[in-house]
């Protein structure tokens, strides 16, 4: 633990960019809270807020095969593989729950639990080869928010750019496919090219946050933003801005949290921030009596 | 490459065969019988929060008694697993938040505020988080075994002696209720045993094997039958398989012998789902 001098030093560091990095890393935490909040509130609203906790373990067995096939850590085949097994992972779940009586949570527990156990062999038998025996796996596992490249910023802002495009161009059957999905259909609102789309998205922004978040609790980023804006708003405009704006003030704090604290994980770090606001805006909610938060939505 | 180097030879080369195999049917059977009650509640993925929500529970323990001694760790798990169960149900029943949301906010907290405690207060206890998830069933001490087995026999045994209540309140609690069957007591008891059986496997297994042995057994069996006691059975030996061929392939391989169970595990479920697709429920376009 830093004394105090030394916080508010290293905190005066991290927010003047008093190293290079910084600025990257500062970057990189705030578009992963970002896309996270706003796919997130799409999914909270679809009942799918855990499908970010598959997708994310579901990215572990393509970053090892990767690494496997190419021997070396290459951003492009990381991202490729890694959003191929996640987006494997989403439909393997959307095509359990419409060809079985297996139950949705169930499915994503399957889907999540044989992905990352794919994952851990996949990974075993790297460290075993001389050539990954430095292959992070406790970086992938738990996130390092200060060891973004710009390649990966860049990354990062490409998909927020197409989510932010996305969401903008798509809000009204977005917002009708979210809130009434039977009555989209019957309105012609490709409600399954949407769903789709939001997985291949969804799928490419979890791996994308992966290096800042890490694979477990990247489903914190997606989860807990969400259900936080829901509680402060009912419209889906304002759901989505709120949970972007918490998103990304809880990454950067996660960042500055890890930056002070050597040794603790960023993705920890961001999502305890989350948690913190959803937990105020849980007691907001609680003081406000129903019927008057009824009649103001 | 004879049958006899596949099958036979491994037993022949050590204490930790037998005693991992044996480990990990053990923590096969007691998690499939538990995960049928967990999935016929729509509890699956509670299974996921629980097992990640340990970490808390041990590390938190380690903190406040200085300790790794078994008996710290499952205060600490129990404690923590309680303590998520009493957060979901609190943030469910004030009905702001849905139910899978609520799950995902508070075991996603816990599990980053074990993180941290972890690498900032307790690096030099024996825990290691990576370890945590992927655990490691050829080092499994010879006392595992007997905590395991024990534990087996227990959830038998309160399963045999609550049959009716556990069967009712399962199926329908609110009849169950009605004829005073204390379903929430029953709700915690499971709980509180998920949250110990959580703790005792997964220095074997690793969190992840726990999340799969919960949930793949149980969603196997709920597809090929339609009895409580039928689908009991099926789970129990889904497991018990899932750990020997598990075993197996991890010892040809030479890989994570608890990623081999669970892709076992999930190869067996997708048997079992492609056998079992009726043309009533399947070929129907999306």
């Amino acid at each position: 633990m830093p004394s105090w001098s030394e916080a508010v030093e290293r905190t005066v560091v991290f927010f003047t960019l008093g190293y290079d990095f910084l600025g990257w890393t500062i970057a990189g935490a705030a578009l992963v809270g970002l896309i996270c909040g706003v796919l997130g509130s799409l999914l909270y609203l679809r009942r799918l807020a855990l499908l970010g906790d598959a997708l994310g373990h579901a990215a572990l067995p393509g970053v090892a095969g990767a690494f496997l096939i190419t021997g070396h850590k290459a951003l492009a085949p990381l991202v490729i593989g890694a959003t191929a097994t996640a987006l494997l992972a989403a439909l393997t779940i959307t095509w359990i729950t419409r060809v079985s009586r297996t139950r949705p949570d169930a499915a994503l527990g399957i889907a999540l639990s044989a992905f990352f156990g794919l994952g851990a062999v996949l990974f075993s038998i790297l460290q075993a080869s001389p050539s990954g025996a430095q292959s992070g796996l406790n970086h992938i596992l738990f996130g390092n928010a200060a060891a973004i490249t710009p390649g990966e910023v860049g990354l990062l802002a490409g998909i927020a750019a197409v989510t932010l495009a996305g969401v903008t161009l798509l809000y009204r059957p977005l917002q009708l496919a979210s809130f009434d999905p039977v009555g989209a259909k019957l309105a012609g609102v490709p409600t399954g090219v949407l769903h789709y789309g939001l997985m291949t998205l969804s799928a490419l922004a979890i791996v994308a946050s992966v290096q800042s978040a890490g694979v477990v609790l990247v489903a914190g980023m997606i989860i807990t933003p969400a259900a936080a804006a829901r509680l402060l708003t009912r419209r889906l405009h304002a759901m989505l801005a709120a949970a972007a704006g918490i998103g990304a003030v809880s990454g950067v704090l996660g960042a500055w949290l890890s930056f002070l604290m050597p040794g603790v994980s960023s993705g920890p770090a961001m999502v305890l921030c989350a948690a913190l606001v959803y937990g105020v805006a849980f007691a907001l909610r609680l003081r406000r009596p129903r019927a008057a938060a009824e009649a103001a939505a | 490459m004879s049958l006899y180097t596949l099958f036979i030879e491994p037993w022949t080369w050590g204490d930790w065969m037998w005693r991992g195999t044996l480990v990990a049917s053990l923590v096969g059977v007691v998690c499939a019988l538990l995960g049928c009650f967990l999935y016929l509640r729509r509890l699956a993925l509670m299974s996921d929060a629980l097992a990640h929500v340990a970490l808390p529970g041990l590390v938190g323990a380690f903190l406040l008694t200085g300790s790794t001694g078994p008996a710290a760790m499952f205060l600490g798990a129990l404690g923590s697993g309680l303590l998520t169960t009493g957060l979901v149900e609190g943030i469910r029943r004030a009905g702001h938040t849905r139910d899978d949301a609520a799950i995902g906010v508070v075991f996603t907290a816990l599990f980053a505020l074990g993180v941290i405690l972890l690498t900032a207060f307790a690096s030099d206890a024996d825990l290691d988080a990576s370890c945590v998830l992927f655990g490691d069933v050829l080092g499994v001490p010879t006392h595992a075994v007997w905590t395991l087995g024990g534990l087996t026999l227990a959830v038998i045994a309160a399963i045999v002696a609550l049959w009716r209540p556990l069967h009712l309140a399962t199926f329908d609690p609110d009849t169950a209720r009605l004829l005073g069957v204390p379903v929430g007591a029953l709700h915690l008891g499971l709980m509180g045993f998920v949250s110990i059986t959580t703790v005792a496997s997964f220095q074997a297994v690793g969190a992840i094997l726990v999340v799969a042995a919960l949930i793949t057994p149980a969603a196997t069996a709920h597809l090929l039958t339609r009895r409580l006691h039928a689908m009991l059975l099926v789970a129990a030996g889904h497991g018990a398989l899932s750990a020997l061929l598990g075993m197996y392939l991890s010892v040809w391989l030479n890989c994570s012998t608890a990623g081999a169970m669970v892709c076992v595990g999930a190869l067996l479920y997708f048997a079992a789902l492609l056998w079992s697709r009726k043309p009533r429920d399947g070929g129907a376009p999306p």
